[in-house]
């Protein structure tokens, strides 16, 4: 029930371990635990029950897809077979327009290749990772946002902060996102989040040396004096 | 979210550390009313439950490799995730209210208002109440320690008792409740 002090709770885990009775004590105390808890249970209000599916089903949906494509995969060795058959008896018709495609191709991939660039972490940003003398800290997200995640790099000799944006939703034109460091309580603003940038890491700089936590909250553009704490969108702490 | 097949908890556990998703619609269905309770017995708005529960299914998803059967049952393990998730927001709501969170004071005057001599209060559900129903010396030490999170050092200052003190009564607090419990 978290009521004992670390020292108790080792030495529980020690002695359960040798001695099957004592093991056997709290699986009954366990037992009689959980089916108190579940036969006196409130039942959760429709508006929450909703409210959590909503939120949660985000964070299941990867494992849900890795499924699907587990369980399409015979169909889709039958399906190629398919396609390459047909793909044969159509080529001979279809070559004007595969070139007028290829042509189109070209183009996008143009501007894909533009864009992928931003992507992939330039090979400098790297020694930022591999620097011992940096803190690493882990923002994740808050409320409704719980699947935002960003991570933060904080080189306490310089004052700056290296910020690589995992998953956050851009800002509209009409607001910014902007970091808080919280010193002895009282927040204290780092400044606005570039968060157009992507696949690299956001410098910012002046963190205060002695700030233990950080939120990044959503504001009106420029930035707010004091942070909207309803709009938090990540927090984190060292 | 449909739930059509039912797990016993090692095959449950195990196809959670699989990452199967119809293992962790089993879990959030079969689950949900008692981690609600939980959450409610120390945070009674209900508004912040929703963050508390999302937050904590969350966690126990992430983190379901760190589960150890040898330490104790799946559910146990759920409701202590639950619980410092639950006790860490409402800390955190009080901080940001500019509230000292590390003021005792506060628990001083809140144990007294709950130990009323004028029975359970009405709003108590589930094991908040029956913990109520003890002895006030019992329920005093469960109150602070389980639903607020406090310490056993930080328990025995609120009471003004000897720290041992506050040991033999968690003890016969938890011996009291399983007795309830049977």
């Amino acid at each position: 029930m978290g009521l004992c002090t670390s020292e108790e709770k080792a030495e529980l885990e020690s002695l359960r371990v040798q001695y099957p009775e004592l093991e056997k004590a709290i699986t009954e105390y366990e037992v009689s635990f959980e089916q108190n808890l579940m036969n006196t249970a409130e039942t959760i209000p429709a508006s929450v029950d909703i409210a959590l599916k909503k939120g949660l089903s985000e964070l299941v949906q990867p494992a849900g897809r890795i499924y699907d494509i587990q369980a399409n995969y015979k169909k889709r060795n039958k399906l190629i077979y398919a396609v390459a058959a047909a793909s044969l008896v159509l080529l001979c018709c279809s070559l004007f327009y595969n070139y007028k495609l290829y042509q189109l191709q070209q183009n996008t991939g143009a501007l894909l290749t533009k864009s992928r660039t931003l992507e992939t972490l330039p090979p400098g940003d790297y020694k930022i990772l591999n620097d011992p003398s940096i803190t690493p800290i882990a923002m994740y997200g808050v409320g409704s946002h719980a699947i935002c995640r960003c991570t933060m790099f904080w080189d306490k000799r310089t004052g700056k902060v290296y910020i690589i944006l995992h998953h956050l939703p851009f800002s509209s034109d009409s607001k910014d996102y902007q970091l808080w460091a919280y010193v002895n309580g009282k927040a204290v603003s780092v400044g606005i989040v570039k968060d157009e940038i992507r696949g690299r890491f956001i410098e910012m700089q002046n963190i205060p040396a002695d700030a233990i936590s950080f939120s990044i909250t959503l504001e009106n553009a420029g930035g707010a004096l004091t942070p909207t704490e309803s709009e938090a969108y990540l927090r984190g702490k060292i | 979210m449909n739930n059509q097949t039912t797990y016993t908890e090692n095959a449950l556990v195990r196809s959670l550390k699989e990452r199967n998703n119809e293992a962790f619609t089993y879990l959030y269905e079969n689950y949900k009313n008692a981690l609600y309770t939980v959450v409610i017995q120390v945070i009674p708005e209900s508004e912040s439950a929703v963050d508390v529960l999302q937050e904590a299914f969350i966690t126990i998803w992430k983190n379901i490799e760190k589960y150890d059967h040898s330490k104790g049952r799946l559910f146990t393990w759920m409701v202590k995730v639950v619980r410092n998730i639950a006790i860490n927001h409402r800390r955190s709501k009080y901080f940001q209210q500019g509230q000292k969170n590390d003021s005792l004071d506060l628990y001083v005057s809140y144990i007294e208002n709950s130990a009323s001599d004028n029975g359970i209060p009405i709003n108590l559900i589930g094991l908040r109440k029956q913990v109520h129903a003890l002895k006030k010396e019992h329920m005093q030490v469960l109150e602070l320690g389980y639903f607020n999170g406090l310490t056993q050092e930080e328990i025995s200052k609120v009471l003004d008792i000897p720290l041992g003190t506050v040991k033999t009564r968690i003890r016969n607090a938890i011996i009291e409740l399983r007795k309830n419990f049977s």
